[in-house]
């Protein structure tokens, strides 16, 4: 089975490649606007005595996460049709993806944001920075890392989801896998499935090397000393 | 100057952090802020720079209401440092140091400069090289003069200290103490310090305030607090050993007798004996013909009839004072030397004078009462 998987990526390589970016289109687009809308909600949460609205936002954020992706993209198609929109393919996907990847980014933003240490927030304040010079100069560079390793999570874990957006016509290396199924051919399932999973792995990879990049350099040197 | 007017605050809960202090700190002076921990220190300190708002009183800096400033114009006016946690780690030494200066829109050049001025200042040597650091790439004592820079940044007349040297090791807070006060010799700002270490209080400050459950208990110069305590809680805090640590206060150069009997080196044991007998003592500092000191002659080693010279019977000398030397660590050599006698003596370690214990008794009794009454008149 695994010659004649590898025979159908070898005989289907421009095939094979044209799902791969189709996915990776849908994982990106979600992504991206899952870090604008996270972090612009994480940053205004995280402001000081909205720590009641930031518990709230994060529940909801995890209670999307727990709803099956299948059912999640059913109710969007019914509600993107009642609201006149495209209902099938591309969109509804995006938006579910978009959906799930808010939790990691939303949370990792809003933890960071509010954990750094108060005596530099006390410092910055004492030498006359305005809240929103402390936020955009001490704040969210100092939190960077930790979004980036929120939105790294998001899109592993987007990868696999947007396979079973292929059920709805949105595309992707999902198409592989619910052709496999509907034709009883497994190598056709394997095809697909290492493929989601070598997408993610070297998402995750390069993700991984950006995360250390993105950390200030100073913050980098005291993880060493 | 600084003016603390009935200046009250209670926190929502309804603890009164700070209950009717009334002080002034004037210009170019050193005032530090003691007391136990809890007792409104640290929140006196932010009042001024109105990181703790006020609940009654008033406040003026420079003769102006603080209430009547914004609070970001008011905060780049004051110098403001805390324990080394405060650096910014993501930024350089530089960045860190230039903080008020870039919120106040120096141009560049006059940003780079400043930085570097103030790391030659603080000893970060050299200063191209520090600039280009990180937090996490200096050791503590370093951070914290990085701190210090910080605070001096855009040249505040006023500089708001919140037990800087809080966390670092003895030796290392010691010599940054001793930095410090060269440094505020040189810059004369009004400083307000806090601290909870009574000696740290007496090394640094012009004046004490010391503190105790949010109310100023006494303010007064240190050698008055350690000479007239205003009541038991302050005797209490100062310590039973309080004589001890106002000897801190006097330095050798006071007491020393200036005008020492000395015998040469080439002068005859029998004439040492008789300056001994005449002088009423039982060691004398030999010197050379050029003045430097040799070491000790004692009476053991002299006899009436001998005529040989001095010089092959001399004690040698273990340790050696000079004339800047607080009185507490003289008196700790003087307990080494094998003598019980100090020699003073300048850089080409030529004898000016001589520390007794007598003398020390003597002139540090003295010495201490006529300064607490000038102090209590003034």
């Amino acid at each position: 089975m695994l010659s004649t998987t590898w025979h159908y990526l070898v005989g289907h390589w421009s095939y094979v490649g044209q799902l791969t970016l189709e996915h990776i289109r849908i994982v990106f687009l979600a992504n991206g606007l899952a870090v604008v809308i996270g972090l612009a909600l994480g940053i205004f949460v995280s402001k000081r005595g909205r720590e009641g609205l930031a518990e709230l936002v994060l529940y909801v954020a995890g209670i999307l996460l727990t709803v099956p992706s299948l059912a999640l993209y059913g109710i969007l198609m019914a509600l993107l049709k009642a609201l006149g929109l495209m209902s099938i393919g591309l969109v509804p996907v995006v938006v579910a993806l978009t959906l799930y990847g808010l939790l990691p980014i939303l949370r990792n933003t809003t933890t960071a944001i509010r954990g750094i240490d108060p005596a530099m927030i006390d410092a910055g304040r004492g030498m006359g920075m305005s809240e929103g010079q402390i936020l955009w100069r001490v704040r969210i560079p100092l939190a960077v890392p930790a979004i980036m390793a929120g939105l790294r999570q998001a899109i592993v874990m987007n990868v696999g989801i947007a396979a079973i957006g292929a059920y709805i016509g949105a595309g992707g290396l999902g198409q592989l896998i619910f052709r496999g199924i509907a034709n009883t051919r497994a190598d056709l399932v394997l095809a697909g499935a290492i493929c989601v999973s070598l997408l993610a792995v070297v998402l995750d990879v390069t993700l991984g090397a950006v995360e250390r990049l993105s950390m200030p350099r100073g913050v980098r040197k005291e993880g060493q000393g | 100057m600084i003016e603390l007017r009935d200046v009250t605050k209670v926190f929502p809960g309804g603890t009164r952090a700070v209950d009717g202090v009334t002080l002034a700190v004037h210009e170019g002076e050193f005032c530090v802020l003691l007391g136990p921990s809890g007792c409104g220190k640290t929140t006196t300190l932010r009042l001024i720079n109105r990181l703790v708002s006020l609940t009654s009183g008033a406040i003026a800096v420079g003769g102006q209401d603080i209430q009547q400033l914004r609070v970001t114009q008011l905060r780049r006016r004051i110098g403001y440092a805390i324990q080394e946690i405060g650096l910014f780690p993501h930024m350089t030494v530089e960045q860190n140091v230039v903080t008020v200066p870039r919120l106040l829109h120096w141009p560049k050049a006059k940003r780079r400069k400043r930085a570097r001025d103030l790391l030659d200042l603080l000893g970060l040597t050299p200063a191209e090289e520090f600039v280009r650091r990180y937090p996490a790439e200096l050791s503590g004592g370093q951070r914290q003069r990085v701190g210090v820079a910080r605070a001096l940044g855009a040249d505040p007349a006023i500089l708001l200290m919140d037990e800087p040297f809080g966390a670092i090791d003895p030796i290392t807070r010691e010599r940054l103490q001793d930095e410090f006060l060269r440094i505020q010799r040189e810059i004369r700002k009004t400083v307000v310090f806090v601290t909870h270490d009574i000696h740290e209080a007496i090394k640094l400050g012009d004046r004490i305030a010391l503190m105790k459950e949010g109310r100023l208990i006494q303010h007064a110069s240190p050698s008055q607090l350690l000479g007239q305590p205003a009541d038991d809680f302050v005797r209490g805090f100062v310590g039973t050993d309080r004589t001890l640590k106002a000897l801190r206060l006097t330095t050798v150069h006071e007491i020393m007798d200036a005008e020492p009997a000395v015998v040469g080196e080439e002068e005859t044991l029998a004439a040492a004996q008789r300056e001994m007998d005449s002088r009423g003592r039982s060691v004398l500092p030999v010197v050379s013909t050029g003045g430097v000191f040799l070491g000790w002659i004692c009476r053991s080693a002299s006899s009436e009839t001998d005529l040989v010279p001095v010089g092959g019977r001399i004690t040698p000398y273990l340790v050696l004072g000079s004339q800047g030397m607080p009185l507490n660590e003289a008196l700790a050599l003087m307990l080494e030397s094998a003598t019980g006698t100090l020699a003073v003596v300048d850089e080409e370690r030529r004898l000016i004078g001589v520390v007794t214990f007598d003398r020390l008794f003597e002139q540090l009794r003295q010495t201490y009462a006529e300064r607490v009454a000038s102090e209590v008149e003034s």
